[in-house]
């Protein structure tokens, strides 16, 4: 059982504990209540890199979701991929969209949305949002990718599974019964 | 005939020149639309037999846009005659060597082939970008309103109306802020 070359574990250990001392890392001793952001000063020749909790920027201009279903769903918005602003919001400042886990929808409205995100970055609509090398000019791209394209939301499908069909159609047909 | 007569019988006479802007328009939405002007089917003297069309301008051809995949998708046949002399073109090859082609080859294919057709394709008068010969722009009375809409890119807002934006989510308690 136990034949794995010490090196190895060695080398495994080293590599969690770098792991858990980074900055990056989940971990906290204390509740965690607001977001948090790495900060790096310099006294003298001292230099101090510490995480600390700062208040969401987000926070006074945000939509109360008072429903359990998530905050797209709730809104029942007709997006469309020129909706840059509402885009944005689903986005890391690289381009890349966030992960179900920080955006908090649910899988139907992350997948419509990452599609979304995708036809306005291809459309040259959010610029802003792209990683350092990029040529930030649509203009500059190769071949087709130059020139301007808009895109047809309705050819984004979203297929489920055989469970959330049946869900739906109960509901459907309760609340036709209840005449809602 | 009186003087009033005189005058009206002008200006149903009268060639108007129109001005079409054609940013983000799609060239092949936009045909029937220039069509309607190019030959006077919006007037209502408007017979085949008379020629009582008026000129369009379109100008930033360059700008036009394709849904989806068209770009590479669509393809102009040619055929020199020759045996083998057959080419197929994609649609962003053809706009990158001649970017007035596909407007006028679109709004050429959507009319009806007969005579008058070629007399008619040449009150069209397309250029790539806005700079217009002035001696055609001061002819121009009207402006034939665009299909589609211009999309806004996120850079044209300012930073302080993204900010202020109504937001829908919000990020996790413990998300960490890149600078
Ligand atoms: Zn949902």
């Amino acid at each position: 059982m136990f034949k794995i070359p010490l090196t190895g574990t060695m080398l495994a250990a080293s590599r969690l504990s770098a792991k858990l001392l980074t900055p990056n890392s989940g971990l906290h001793t204390t509740a965690a209540t607001l977001l948090k952001e790495i900060q790096a000063n310099k006294l003298g020749n001292k230099l101090i890199i510490q995480g600390s909790y700062v208040p969401s920027p987000r926070k006074d201009y945000l939509i109360e979701n008072k429903s359990k279903c998530c905050p797209l769903c709730s809104l029942d918005l007709n997006i469309k991929h020129t909706d840059v602003l509402i885009l944005s919001q689903f986005v890391r400042p690289d381009g890349c969209m966030m992960p179900r886990r920080v955006t908090g929808l649910c899988p139907t409205q992350q997948k419509i949305v990452s599609k979304l995100v995708s036809m306005a970055h291809k459309a040259g609509l959010m610029i802003k949002m792209t990683p350092e090398n990029c040529k930030k000019d649509p203009t500059r791209r190769k071949n087709w990718k130059k020139f301007n394209t808009y895109f047809d939301e309705s050819t984004i499908k979203v297929y489920d599974n055989h469970f959330t069909q049946m869900k739906r159609d109960i509901i459907l047909k309760y609340m036709q019964n209840k005449n809602l | 005939m009186s003087q009033f007569g005189r005058v009206k019988q002008w200006n149903t006479f009268a060639r108007c020149w129109h001005l079409f802007d054609a940013t983000w328009q799609n060239p092949l939405q936009c045909s029937p639309l220039i069509e309607k002007y190019l030959k006077g089917l919006h007037k209502p003297i408007y017979h085949p037999f008379v020629d009582c069309g008026d000129h369009v301008v379109i100008m930033n051809s360059k700008q036009i846009a394709f849904p989806g995949e068209e770009w590479r998708r669509r393809v102009y046949f040619h055929h020199t005659g020759y045996s083998g002399g057959a080419s197929w073109t994609p649609a962003w090859e053809l706009h990158e060597k001649d970017p007035t082609m596909i407007f006028r080859k679109a709004v050429y294919h959507y009319m009806k082939g007969n005579l008058f057709r070629r007399v008619v394709m040449e009150r069209l008068h397309i250029y790539p970008d806005s700079n217009v010969p002035e001696e055609i722009m001061e002819n121009i009375t009207n402006q034939i309103q665009p299909l589609r809409p211009i999309p806004k890119t996120l850079d044209s807002y300012s930073n302080e109306e993204i900010e202020k934006y109504p937001k829908i989510i919000d990020y996790p308690q413990d998300y960490l802020l890149s600078k």
